[in-house]
């Protein structure tokens, strides 16, 4: 039989961890990051390097393997890559402060550039990848449906929606309109001056077109019953996969064996 | 409204269908703002516009919402901008205050406010960077604190340093481009803002109107 | 019985303007019937709707005096529950989507959706009205990527979906080719045949010829001429206020004064062919 159009608007996932609940993906995130923050701070070597960050980090790509979006994560992981290799390169080579490790003409490296090079870089790389995996495995459907699940009000799952198509409207919108600028001869590239005089032509009538019909979505809105009261129908349904507690308990396991694992580093000193 | 009485603003006011709706805008303005001003290779961000329009207009609740959103929705793409979502909100929060308090109808409170929302924002950037990032994020001018810091200057320092122009720079260009649209929004459409009365086109004429 | 819609001495005034943008308007509109509204531009045919939905003052604020009343208690006496009463399609097309909703389906659906209305009620219903409206192939498209025509099928239909005793629809047509147009109105006229009261707002009075019981004309802020539409648009002084005929009308005119005894001026094509069989007999 033909699918209603009810059914065809659902997300159904076949991968039981990419189709966790919103939430729960995001309490798992938030236990890694804390056991992030504890592992950074269990020091190796003479040089005291938290060393044990980049074996940790390895979990990131098991992430996004388990999920089945591990391509797909893994290329949005490109700025993040960017931000913590700058981080690390110079940390490395320009903090200075104490023991000098490694030398070679005008480079140096010394004991506390490679401390917060490896910390910071890894902090980033670990925490900012966890938060991929949950972003790139969920759709923005689900996140503002989960916001008004979880008890928000739906004017704030409202607002974030329409924010994302709105920067979807107004990137078309903004390319529209520099082609225009292009076609009648003002120019985008060349000195700075000349690329400056085309913004404001750009950003100027987006704003007011924008400032202009947010009073007629007001109307539209209104008219279609937006602020009325009592409980609102969802056509989109929210689906728990199964595995939410299975995830999460090992989520916590994993959590409380490092917080362990510190307390009897502690203790052995 | 007489002119020598003070405005009365309401947190529920403020959050009014319209002032939701524009909320949006502000976010998209935000997103293509800093994506323009990269592709047009500008050596600034941009990327505020879209805030400080709002709470120029909407007051400090809800310039800080929209910054906040800007933030979550950037960092779904590259969670390096959860990071700054505390920077974001202060530019809200500070513009919303100057804008409550009709700083931006006379040119010489606007050039206060502008230098007073640079400094908000890099103080408010630098803890995030030196303590997070150690100094460095990867853009442009960091290419430049890292110089500085090679060169032996203190982190704070040359962060503050290299950034604070760049920011005080950043906030009067997005002001003036506000302050230009805002001049071209009907005085009907202005009225309907929590801010707007202070950018009302001939105040005083109006004013005997309303009596 | 109470009219569907009563004005008694409605003075409306938008802030910061000096001169009401609605005089005196006095208006009975009965159940059932299809109203055109017509008059230049800024004559005050936006404003006239806006005032019985409420929007003025509800929304723009401003003065009013005197009272609207629907279904005989007056308009403030009813809360949001009055969008399920009084459906309204406003004049610019494309800022008039949700903005959240990916599909048309979803669109359609989701003023049911506010109104908390069940699953199976809502797929229901918006298969339904987007049968009435032509709008099934566009189902699973993005209302964000849709013509000017497609766009106002289905601004049509989401304010159709929730089933309003009332509509009010601001010129639905001015933005669209004659095709476009000529559908819009066989969507108008199956609305009508389903009972509702449809105020339209319209500049192509062939077409109001052709669909309206009655005409209300607005000139400057006040009603200037108001009843059957053939009694309406058959009044030649009307052109004094910037207000076009129907080419029939105009073309009998012309024929009137030629010397061909026409008693009352015809204003649809099918009247004139009535006429001039008559004259032929
Ligand atoms: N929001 C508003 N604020 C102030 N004046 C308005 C507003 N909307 C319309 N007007 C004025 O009211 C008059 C009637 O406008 P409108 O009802 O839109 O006319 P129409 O729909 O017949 O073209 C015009 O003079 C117009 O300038
Ligand atoms: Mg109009």
């Amino acid at each position: 039989m033909e699918k209603t159009f009810t059914e065809k608007i659902q997300i159904n996932k076949r991968n039981k961890i990419a189709g966790l609940y919103p939430a729960t993906k995001l309490q798992i995130v938030i236990l890694f990051s804390i056991s992030t923050l504890i592992i950074n701070s269990i020091k190796l070597t003479d040089a005291k390097l938290a060393l044990l960050l980049i074996p940790w980090f390895a979990l990131v790509p098991f992430m996004f393997a388990i999920t089945g979006e591990f391509k797909k994560s893994m290329k949005s992981m490109k700025p993040i890559f960017v931000v913590a290799i700058f981080i690390i390169a110079v940390q490395t080579f320009i903090v200075s402060g104490g023991q000098t490790l490694w030398h070679w003409h005008f480079l140096s490296i010394r004991e506390k550039g490679l401390q917060t090079a490896i910390s910071l870089g890894f902090l980033v790389l670990n925490i900012a990848g966890m938060f991929t995996w949950m972003l790139q495995s969920t759709s923005t459907k689900e996140i503002s449906r989960c916001f008004e699940e979880s008890g928000m009000n739906f004017k704030v799952a409202y607002i974030f929606t329409s924010s994302l198509e709105m920067i979807k409207v107004f990137s078309k919108r903004s390319q529209t309109i520099l082609d225009a600028q292009r076609s009648r001869g003002v120019e985008t590239e060349g000195n700075l001056k000349v690329r400056a005089k085309a913004f404001f032509p750009t950003i100027v009538p987006l704003i007011l077109g924008g400032i202009i019909g947010s009073e007629d979505r007001v109307l539209t809105l209104e008219a279609r019953g937006f602020s009325i009261k009592g409980e609102h129908t969802h056509l989109f349904d929210l689906k728990k996969s199964g595995y939410e507690r299975r995830m999460l308990v090992v989520s916590i396991i994993i959590t409380l064996l490092i917080i362990a694992g510190r307390i009897s580093l502690w203790r052995m000193k | 409204m007489t002119k020598n009485e003070r405005k009365q603003f309401s947190i529920k006011e403020d959050f009014s269908m319209l002032a939701l709706l524009i909320i949006p805008v502000g976010v998209a303005v935000n997103f293509v703002g800093g994506q323009l001003a990269s592709l047009l290779r500008l050596p600034l961000y941009l990327d505020t516009i879209g805030t400080i329009f709002v709470a120029m207009l909407c007051g400090p609740w809800v310039g800080a919402i929209t910054g906040l959103l800007t933030n979550i929705l950037t960092g779904i793409a590259n969670p390096v901008n959860f990071a700054f979502i505390p920077v974001a909100i202060i530019a809200g929060l500070v513009t919303g205050a100057f804008a409550r308090h009709d700083y931006f109808s006379v040119w010489w409170k606007w050039l206060i406010a502008m230098v007073v929302m640079g400094a908000a924002s890099i103080l408010s950037a630098a803890p995030i960077v030196v303590l997070m990032f150690g100094g460095v994020t990867g853009s442009g001018a960091s290419l430049i604190t890292a110089t500085f810091m090679a060169a032996g200057a203190n982190i704070w320092g040359a962060f503050i340093g290299t950034e604070g122009l760049f920011n005080v720079l950043d906030r009067i260009i997005s002001v003036l481009i506000c302050l230009a649209v805002i001049k071209v929004i009907p005085n009907r459409n202005l009225i309907k803002f929590s801010c707007g009365m202070f950018y009302v086109k001939d105040r005083e004429e109006i004013a005997e109107v309303t009596e | 019985m109470a009219y569907e819609i009563e004005c008694k001495d409605v003075t409306y005034t938008y802030p910061l303007s000096k001169k009401p943008a609605i005089k005196n308007l006095n208006l009975k509109l009965e159940k059932g019937k299809l109203y055109g509204v017509i008059g230049e531009n800024g004559a005050g045919k936006t404003t006239l709707c806006s005032i019985l939905r409420g929007f003025a003052p509800s929304f723009y604020k401003g003065t009013i005096s005197g009272e609207v009343l629907i279904q005989g208690k007056p308009l403030s006496s009813y809360d949001e529950q009055i969008s399920r009463k009084i459906g309204y399609v406003f004049q610019n097309l494309f800022t008039q989507i949700s903005g959240i909703k990916n599909t048309v389906f979803e669109e359609v659906a989701y003023g049911l959706e506010n109104f908390g209305v069940p699953v199976e009620e809502i797929e229901r219903k918006v298969v339904d009205i987007m049968d009435l409206t032509d709008i099934m192939d566009l189902a699973e498209k993005s209302p964000f990527e849709l013509s000017g025509g497609q766009m106002q099928r289905v601004a049509l239909a989401s304010v159709i979906v929730l089933d309003p005793e009332i509509l009010i629809i601001d010129e639905p047509t001015s933005q669209l080719d004659p095709q476009s147009a000529e559908s819009v109105f066989k969507i108008i006229k199956k609305l009508k045949e389903r009972g509702k009261t449809i105020i339209l707002i319209e500049h192509k009075v062939d077409l109001l010829a052709e669909y309206s019981d009655e005409i209300i004309v607005l000139h400057d802020s006040q009603v200037i001429k108001m009843g059957e539409t053939r009694h309406v648009l058959s009044d030649l002084s009307l052109r004094e206020h910037g207000i076009q005929l129907p080419q029939v009308t105009l073309l009998a005119e012309k024929l009137r004064e030629s010397g061909m005894r026409i008693d009352e001026l015809p204003i649809t094509k099918k009247q004139a062919l009535d006429l001039i069989q008559e004259k032929r007999s």
